[in-house]
């Protein structure tokens, strides 16, 4: 297929296909499938497109207001992927909801459309040349999820959609100042409207910017984009967001949206690095936004017996990490930090959906009165054990590879002190996260178990996430590594 | 002697005083619309003077949709919930307003130099006004704790990017503008809803009352 027209399809497939749930009735076998239907062949088709990018070559549509290069198709990779295994899961959870009667098929319908329509949002972000779009389609996103995560109604689901849309909207406000501060001290130099607003113009006349101005404009995106992507202080709406809205929201939240807002940042990085500032000085900012919030979530994740609060506070720690890695910088360091979204993407749906299960199975989220998963639910445990290793960085699955990387190129780069304090924040979050799996999987449910092992439909979506990130933490996926090599290239401008 | 633009521009500062102190719904939202029909003034005098056609066209967008659209759809969010003034604001009615007032003219003076080497219109007044009236709303939102103050601190701080827009950005093509503007009103649309809902289940807009979850 013409590369022009399977751009142009990614973005408009997941909008036909919220419109088509959003107008027909709410017949919900009919919803279903063509929500798994839609679901599908939107993974389809942004998996062929990345495939034309993992040489590194870049396609432009719509005047070249929209692109994908290789940055763009790691991140299309993870809507594609993570995006339709916690679409396929949602049908079976959105079934128990309506069961247990704690929403209708009316809200259904609307948790549906609104999915195709965040996936649609969230690609549209990546797909952005223009800066101004990006910003427009990151701002997108919040606007899409805010019902997907309020769909529970209620005094504690409102307040979260409260914080969430008045915490991100405010963030952005910053980034959006960013935008329009850039586009200004490019046209200066650049001298074409047009061509202003594009990244790929702005990434080529990097050098001709004023650096004082770049230096503004970079803490400007940082707080705007690091706020959305749940970096420390601003992060504190997402865990209320991740623990109040549905499972299969909070995993889509974290597993894409919050890298979204990052590739966001990670734009802007690329180009105050490019300029004549160089990369020390982006690189001392991350390092320092990502080691505090590596240490905020890691203390906070110390007191949590709620597991999706804990696993929400995990989110905003590896936000942290990926921004280390771009800290660290270098070819590894920034290699590291992508292949993080991937492997953190992966885990972080699957830990949001197996939540869904343990709220199916115990009726309860708070892991002091859970125990025995083990026994009354084997598969959900083994599953559960594994989001877990990957989350803490146990060797053999997909994060302790990112985090490896990490270190040695902090330690190449003789950046000891940072490295230490870095390794110190994943021992707590380590020690953290293993007491309260055992809590969990071993001992006596100290509450009553509402039923056994959930089906195997319902658990089919996470077996795959499992593998996904077992393939990615002991195999080297090569399409994947030139994938990230292309993109890394890009961004420190080779 | 001042010049229009400057006298527009010391104009809009003071009107974000007004939308944030008025303790009284209505006037606020009254407030906003005139803030919001300088602002579109601000745009055909700059059109005007600096032969930049495209904010003309911007100017009529802004007119229907926040000098008319949404102080009508606040109005009508007021009238439902049948509110009339604000509750008490994070340190209280007389020094927040100072205290905000104080700190945005502070930040809009230590930045705007900046803004002034790269703005396509090197305007001092109006610049300080466009980060004043950002600032303005950034401080709505973190010192009032009424909803429906918080909605109108949205609107404030994107009048406030709106003229940095035109400003610093009038050239830009005009997808860029439809685009934030688009945005804004899903997220002023969007942000109603919510707010009808916190007041059905707090029975209260004050926002500093939903307090169940720990961030």
């Amino acid at each position: 297929m013409n590369i022009e027209l399977l751009l142009f399809l990614i973005l408009i497939v997941p909008l036909i296909i919220s419109g088509l749930i959003w107008f027909l009735k709410k017949d919900l076998k009919i919803l279903t499938s063509i929500h798994l239907g839609g679901a599908i062949i939107e993974a389809i088709l942004g998996l062929a497109a990345v495939a034309s990018v993992v040489n590194g070559k870049t396609y432009f549509i719509f005047d070249q207001m929209l692109f994908l290069d290789a940055v763009g198709g790691v991140f299309v990779t993870l809507i594609a992927i993570t995006g339709v295994l916690v679409n396929i899961y949602s049908i079976k959870y959105m079934q128990w909801q309506v069961e247990s009667a704690h929403i209708t098929e009316k809200d259904v319908k609307l948790f549906f459309s609104l999915s195709h329509l965040f996936i649609f949002t969230m690609t549209f972000s990546v797909l952005a040349n223009n800066i101004v779009l990006m910003w427009v389609a990151i701002e997108a996103t919040t606007l899409s999820s805010v019902f997907m995560v309020a769909i529970n109604k209620g005094k504690k689901s409102t307040e979260s959609a409260w914080k969430y849309i008045v915490i991100c909207s405010i963030g952005l406000a910053f980034a959006l100042y960013a935008t329009v501060l850039l586009y200004s001290a490019g046209f200066s130099v650049i001298n074409d409207s047009h061509s202003t607003m594009l990244w790929t113009t702005l990434m080529s006349h990097a050098k001709e910017i004023n650096s004082d101005a770049l230096k503004l404009i970079f803490v400007f995106a940082l707080i705007g984009f690091g706020t959305k992507a749940g970096f420390a202080p601003t992060h504190t709406w997402l865990p209320d967001v991740h623990s109040e809205g549905p499972a299969p929201a909070s995993a889509m939240l974290s597993g894409i949206l919050l890298k979204c807002a990052l590739l966001g940042l990670v734009r802007y990085y690329a180009i105050v690095g490019n300029s004549t500032l160089g990369f020390e000085f982006v690189q001392s900012v991350m390092i320092v936004s990502g080691l505090l919030t590596v240490f905020v979530a890691a203390l906070f994740l110390i007191k949590q017996h709620d597991v999706k609060r804990m696993f929400a506070y995990h989110s905003i720690a590896h936000m942290g990490v990926i921004a280390v890695g771009l800290g660290f910088g270098g070819f590894l360091g920034i290699f590291a930090a992508l292949f993080h979204t991937l492997a953190h993407s992966f885990t972080k749906a699957l830990a949001f959906c197996v939540t869904g299960n343990i709220q199916k199975i115990y009726g309860t989220r708070n892991m002091e009165k859970m125990g025995g998963m083990i026994k009354i639910a084997p598969i959900t445990a083994i599953l559960f054990g594994i989001a877990v290793c990957s989350l803490v960085g146990v060797p053999g699955f997909a994060i302790f590879v990112s985090e490896f990387y990490i270190i040695q190129e902090a330690i190449s780069s003789g950046g000891y002190i940072p490295v230490a304090l870095f390794i110190i924040g994943l021992i707590i979050i380590f020690i953290a996260d293993f007491s309260h799996y055992n809590l969990a999987t071993f001992g006596q449910s100290k509450t009553e178990v509402q039923c056994g092992e959930v089906e195997r439909k319902a658990n089919a979506p996470l077996i795959a996430l499992a593998a996904l990130i077992i393939i990615f933490g002991i195999f080297t996926v090569d399409s994947w590594v030139s994938l990230l090599n292309s993109a890394v290239k890009i961004i420190i401008g080779v | 002697m001042l010049d229009l633009l400057s006298i527009l521009s010391i104009a809009i500062i003071i009107t974000s005083l007004g939308v944030f102190s008025l303790r009284n719904y209505q006037f606020s939202i009254y407030t906003y619309a005139v803030q919001t029909f300088i602002l579109v003034s601000i745009f055909f005098t700059l059109a005007f003077r600096f032969d930049a056609e495209q904010l003309s066209i911007w100017g009529m967008i802004a007119f229907f949709t926040k000098v008319v659209f949404i102080p009508m759809l606040l109005l009508k969010l007021v009238k439902k919930l049948d509110v009339k003034s604000e509750d008490e604001p994070v340190s209280g009615f007389f020094i927040s307003p100072i205290i905000a007032m104080g700190f945005s003219l502070a930040i809009s003076m230590a930045i705007y130099p900046i803004y002034l080497e790269f703005s396509l219109i090197k305007e001092a007044i109006p610049l300080m006004a466009s980060i004043t009236v950002f600032m303005m709303g950034i401080f709505g939102f973190i010192l009032r704790n009424s909803a429906i103050k918080q909605i109108l601190a949205y609107c404030m701080f994107e009048n406030g990017i709106h003229l940095s827009l035109a400003l610093m950005a009038y050239n830009s093509p005009e997808i860029a503008e439809l685009g934030i503007l688009t945005d804004a009103i899903f997220a002023v649309v969007i942000m109603s809803i919510l707010a009808q809902r916190f007041f059905k289940y707090f029975g209260s807009l004050d926002v500093s009352k939903a307090n169940e979850l720990k961030g």
